[in-house]
């Protein structure tokens, strides 16, 4: 009875390979996220051509979110030029890599598959591939590991993951291993979670609503609205990988100096919040 | 009777997702109630509530991706 119905969609999880280069083999993914990177790099090249101290309405329509992300960023901690290229770096790239998986075609336009009714598309969403994600949540792991041991040093870093009361230290110094390194698991599974669910409910979507000649009406506003939705999740997601690594970040060189207090003085920082406009870089 | 123990056993796995939701509703909530009480504290709510609520959400997308594993390369 299985092999009677056609499943309504193809769901891939991994990322189809298009062709190779020797013994290196390229996956629709990666040619997503190559297109994303050219798209930044396009649009850095044209938007800095020709800026100016007093912007034009173009040049600030573009400094908008970067200057409200950078103000975000530099009410952490006093070292945060230090990072906030890497925090907005992010953002950006995983924020036009999400966006494009929305244009007409990605996902869509592609070759035929060995099963019936297959497509393999030449653009995938970057982040739908888990290897993209892993690869972003390693970066941001290196760095915040890089940041503590630069401020602590290593044995610092150390000390400092064996937790406050020395006695306790083989049960706290186990736990907060773990739970640094759940971080790497945590960012790369948030955002290929999000994005490849996006994939598969836009395609359910679309499938549903074409399946039936009877609610053919809905084809158009249906998808819409579950588009519109991909479009906000898409923001928020990168947002929130930013804003996590610029947390992780900021645990990493506020913790635990000299006393247990680390949080508090993560917490007076925040407090000149309101006057993040005047710190933010030019 | 025909079946899939992994489909069944991928179903079973959402359930949980039930968790994250109702902590997200309480996050909001509470994020909204602040906002209520104190208009002007928007902006120092907002950083952390979004980081509360990603990290809240992550615990459903663990079992999504428990859900997808099972479908997708089931243990045999």
């Amino acid at each position: 009875m299985p092999e009677e119905n056609a499943k309504l969609i193809h769901v891939a999880l991994k990322a189809e390979r298009l062709f190779s280069l020797g013994p290196f083999e390229v996956t629709n993914s990666m040619v997503g996220a190559v297109v994303a990177s050219l798209l930044l790099l396009a649009a850095a090249w044209y938007f800095t051509r020709s800026s100016s101290v007093v912007p034009n309405r173009m040049q600030s329509l573009i400094e908008l979110p970067i200057e409200l992300l950078a103000g975000i960023v530099a009410s952490s901690t006093s070292r945060w030029r230090g990072y906030v290229s890497l925090v907005v770096g992010l953002f950006l790239m995983i924020l036009v890599a999400n966006w494009l998986g929305l244009l007409p075609g990605v996902g869509t336009i592609g070759l035929q598959g060995e099963l019936e009714g297959e497509v393999v598309p030449f653009v995938r969403p970057a982040a739908a591939d888990l290897n993209f994600t892993l690869g972003l949540a390693i970066i941001t792991f290196v760095v915040f590991v890089w940041w503590a041991i630069r401020m602590h040093g290593p044995i610092g870093y150390l000390k400092e993951l064996a937790g406050e009361p020395r006695i306790l230290a083989p049960l706290m110094f186990p736990i907060h291993l773990i739970s640094e390194l759940s971080r790497l698991v945590s960012l790369s599974m948030r955002l290929f979670g999000n994005v490849f669910a996006g994939e598969v409910l836009l395609a359910t979507m679309l499938a549903l609503t074409t399946a039936a000649v009877f609610v053919l009406p809905l084809a158009f506003f249906v998808p819409a609205v579950f588009l519109g939705l991909e479009l906000l999740f898409g923001a928020v997601q990168a947002l929130v990988f930013a804003l996590l690594t610029m947390a992780y970040i900021t645990l990493a060189i506020a913790e635990n100096q000299g006393d247990g207090h680390g949080t508090e003085k993560s917490g007076q920082t925040s407090d000149t919040s309101e006057q993040h406009h005047a710190a933010t870089p030019a | 009777m025909e079946g899939n123990v992994a489909a069944i056993a991928a179903g079973l796995a959402m359930v949980w997702a039930i968790g994250p939701g109702i902590g997200l509703c309480i996050g909001f909530s509470k994020a909204i109630e602040a906002r209520g009480r104190n208009p002007d504290a928007s902006g120092t709510i907002f950083v952390p509530y979004i980081l509360g609520l990603a990290l809240t959400e992550a615990i459903g997308i663990y079992c999504f991706v428990v859900a997808l594993i099972l479908i997708f390369a089931p243990p045999a």
